[in-house]
Formats: structure tokens, C-alpha cells, sequence
């Protein structure tokens, strides 16, 4: 784990594949990289099989894009469909059994800790909405509560869309799907609210029509847990297929949701704005100066 | 067959906005040549595709329509589009790339 760990042994690199190649040469190992210059450098994420036109893999190739040190860090997930992109970019990849991706996740932070010291691993937990709030519920609460140190990213579809459309705890009340033709008789889980009771120090909520915002509280949040505590973002990653929506339209359907019931939150603890705004510059954080004195 | 994006250079280079780069779910499929179009006056460098990896989504489309409001890419038949370019002839530079345009059914350069 380092930058090492993606250079050629001496003498092999004219054998390799071009990507790579290119993505030695060109990726965005030991660089700083934004959102707003791909498609001039090679990024991680490789082909992989998710459907065609599917939000879930958008926001995990701009979560990919915003990670602070891809070279110092390691994706754990589970059965469901973004595993199927996460395990196809060029940073390890760590598959749990259904639903065990946070417990996963804690034991691998805290061997990194005692391997590396202070020096910085960042673990990364993406999952879907059925692998963390159902079946790996406990699990993810757990990791919340005992404080473990990495990011959870629910990938928050709507429903189990690798399985074929069984509802989930994050389906919202009265959603009808070809698995639960008479509609969820529950309401959505509020997993937000849960994260801040268990003490997650960032909780953000994100659609990925806006790139940019996705980068910027992943980022954050990535940074947050190096030293601060948990951090949870929950993306609304629709599923084209179980809700029927044309690819060209996902983005439209992205828009409407954010507007409806998915607006951008942010929720962060005092702790956590004064690491970011001290250590990493985040001008929004820092203190605002005291207003001025009304003159009598 | 099947379709997938094709960017019109002169129109993208003409206002290169970069949005449909940020959109497309696929990593490194719509990539950016700071110096397309530059033959012909244009200045910013225009948007193309790595056919190869387009699943054919048309997310672009809506995004340069409706967000850019540019209009410059349309969906075509890969038998159809002429040259194009694929991952194996792209070629990455200092804050940039390019490729040199093939037959994507042939493959001749
Ligand atoms: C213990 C166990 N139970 C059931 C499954 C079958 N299974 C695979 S993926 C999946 C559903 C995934 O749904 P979700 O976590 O919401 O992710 P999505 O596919 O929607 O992204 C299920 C039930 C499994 N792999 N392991
Ligand atoms: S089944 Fe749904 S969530 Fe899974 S890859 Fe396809 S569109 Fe995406
Ligand atoms: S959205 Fe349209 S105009 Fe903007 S970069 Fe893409 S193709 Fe060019
Ligand atoms: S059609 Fe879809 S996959 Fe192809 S370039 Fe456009 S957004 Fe990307």
C-alpha cells in the first residue's frame, strides 16, 4: 500500500496492457485530481458490468475520482451490484460476506493502525441499501457506536437491484416492485438520523447529478475518518431497471428526486470543522468572527 | 448493431463546457483533447468518445442538450459513424489526450 505498489518491476512494463500502462503512467497515483479534468487523465475505475446507464456507477467512478490518496486506500463491499465496478478499479478491493462489510472494515482499520501508525490508510465501505440497513445492519450500527475509524457509503438504490426487486428497508412506504407487488407497508429507515445517534462525526446526503458535491463530501468525509471518527454518505443511486427509467432520463429522475426528498444535507460535528478548516484549509469551517457590536 | 455516442467536434469545440465528461457512468469513455478543432480556428478543445467503452446510455445526450444546451452529441450505429476513437490508439498527455481516429468495425488507423 503506496505508490510503489502500482510501478512495473523493472523490465515488465513493456509486457503489460496498455490501460495499464496508462494507468501508471497517467493515473492519479501520488497526484491531485478533481472532478473537473477527467477525461484528461487515466482513471482507476476499469471496464466492469453494471448496467448500461446506471447512476450507481456513476457516482462510484466519481467517488473513485475523490478519494484524497487512492494509493493509500482500500474499498470493502459486499454482495449487491456496485461490488461488481468497486472490485474493477486498480485500488485492493476487500469482499465481505453479505452484509459483514463494516464489521470487515473495522478489524482491517484498526490492523492498518497498528501496522502503518499514524501514517494515513483510508478504508472505504460502499454497499448497497439492503447489505447495510437489513441484512449488515447491526454491523454498520455497531461500527457507528464503537467509533471505528472509516467511511460508509450506502449506495442507496431503493432496493435489492442485483437480486431482482425485493424491497429493502431504504424503499420508501408504499413502493410497489416485482418483488413486493402489494407495496412496503413501512417507511423509509431513517439511517441519517441513526448515524448522528451513533456518532458518526460527518453524515451527508448526495445525488450524483451534481459531481462536484459528490467529490467534495467524499472527500471530506475520507479525511474525517483519518482522525476524527465515522463518517456515513448516503447517495441516491437509482436503479434503472427495477424502477423502469429510461437511461437517458436518469439524470432527469436524479434532479426531481434531490428536489422531492434527496436534498444535499450535511451534518458535522464541531471536532470535525475545526480538523478540516486547521488542517486541511476548508475556509467554511473555520470560525466565523464574532458579529460586530451593534452601535447604540 | 447498436449505438453509441458520437461527439461533433465544431460544436463542442466552440464552447467546451466539459459537463457530458463528468455524467457518463463509465470511467474513461468520454475523454477531452485540449487541442481538437484547433485546425480549424476553434479554441477549447473538444469532448470524444472511446467507443469501445460506450454501453450506449445516451446520458450525454440529455446532458449536453439539456444542461450544456449544445446539442453536440448524437447517438449513431457504430457501423454507421466513420472513424472514431478506441482506448487503443488514445493516447494521454500533460492535462490532456488524444486520439488518433479509426474504424471502430475495421480497426484500421
Ligand atoms: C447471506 C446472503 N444472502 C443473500 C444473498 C443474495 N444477494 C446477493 S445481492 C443481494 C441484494 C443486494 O441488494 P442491495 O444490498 O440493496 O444492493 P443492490 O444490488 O441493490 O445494489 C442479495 C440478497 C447473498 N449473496 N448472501
Ligand atoms: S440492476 Fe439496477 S442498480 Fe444494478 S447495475 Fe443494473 S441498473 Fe444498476
Ligand atoms: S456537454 Fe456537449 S458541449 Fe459540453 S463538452 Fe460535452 S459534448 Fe462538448
Ligand atoms: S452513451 Fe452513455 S456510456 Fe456512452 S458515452 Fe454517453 S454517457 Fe457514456
Amino acid at each position: 500500500m503506496s505508490l510503489d505498489y502500482v510501478k512495473f518491476t523493472p523490465g515488465f512494463g513493456k509486457f503489460m496492457p496498455k490501460e495499464y500502462r496508462d494507468m501508471v503512467e497517467h493515473g492519479p497515483f501520488g497526484k491531485k485530481v478533481s472532478v473537473s479534468q477527467v477525461g484528461t487523465f487515466k482513471e482507476i475505475l476499469e471496464e466492469h458490468p453494471m448496467c448500461a446507464g446506471c447512476a450507481m456507477t456513476l457516482f462510484i467512478r466519481l467517488a473513485m475520482v475523490a478519494f484524497p490518496n487512492p494509493e493509500d486506500t482500500i474499498t470493502v463491499g459486499t454482495a449487491g451490484c456496485g461490488r461488481l465496478a468497486i472490485s474493477q478499479a486498480a485500488i485492493p478491493f476487500v469482499y465481505g460476506n453479505y452484509g459483514d462489510q463494516n464489521g470487515v472494515a473495522s478489524g482491517l482499520t484498526r490492523g492498518l493502525r497498528l501496522r502503518f501508525g499514524d501514517k494515513p490508510k483510508d478504508v472505504v465501505v460502499m454497499a448497497g441499501d439492503g447489505g447495510m440497513a437489513d441484512i449488515g445492519f447491526a454491523q454498520t450500527l455497531h461500527s457507528w457506536f464503537r467509533k471505528e475509524k472509516f467511511t460508509t457509503i450506502m449506495l442507496d438504490n431503493e432496493v435489492y437491484g442485483n437480486t431482482g426487486g425485493q424491497e429493502s428497508g431504504m424503499t420508501n412506504r408504499n413502493q410497489v416492485l416485482k418483488m413486493a407487488p402489494l407495496g412496503k407497508k413501512f417507511e423509509k429507515m431513517d439511517m441519517l438520523g441513526m448515524a448522528k445517534v451513533a456518532g458518526c462525526a460527518y453524515v451527508a446526503t448526495v445525488v450524483p447529478n451534481n459531481p462536484r458535491r459528490v467529490e467534495s463530501v467524499i472527500k471530506k468525509a475520507v479525511l474525517v475518518a483519518r482522525e476524527i471518527g465515522p463518517s456515513y454518505i448516503q447517495a441516491y443511486t437509482s436503479c434503472n431497471i427495477e424502477y423502469a427509467i429510461p437511461t437517458d432520463k436518469v439524470l432527469e429522475d436524479a434532479k426531481t428526486v434531490e428536489t422531492d426528498r434527496y436534498k444535499f444535507t450535511e451534518y458535522i460535528t464541531d471536532e470535525a470543522k475545526e480538523y478540516l478548516s486547521q488542517l486541511y484549509g476548508y475556509k467554511e469551517y473555520l470560525p466565523k468572527p464574532a458579529a460586530a457590536v451593534e452601535k447604540q | 448493431m447498436y449505438l453509441v455516442a458520437n461527439i461533433e467536434t465544431e460544436i463542442c469545440a466552440a464552447t467546451s463546457c466539459k459537463l457530458c465528461t463528468q455524467y457518463c457512468p463509465e470511467a474513461n469513455t468520454i475523454l477531452y483533447d485540449n487541442e481538437a478543432g484547433q485546425d480549424k480556428g476553434l479554441k477549447y478543445g473538444s469532448a470524444y468518445v472511446a467507443v469501445d467503452r460506450c454501453k450506449g446510455c445516451a446520458q450525454c445526450v440529455w446532458v449536453c442538450d439539456n444542461m450544456a444546451k449544445h446539442n453536440a452529441i448524437k447517438m449513431e450505429m457504430i457501423d454507421q459513424i466513420g472513424d472514431t476513437a478506441l482506448t487503443e490508439n488514445v493516447t494521454y498527455g500533460e492535462k490532456t489526450s488524444s486520439a488518433v481516429l479509426a474504424n471502430p468495425v475495421r480497426g484500421q488507423v
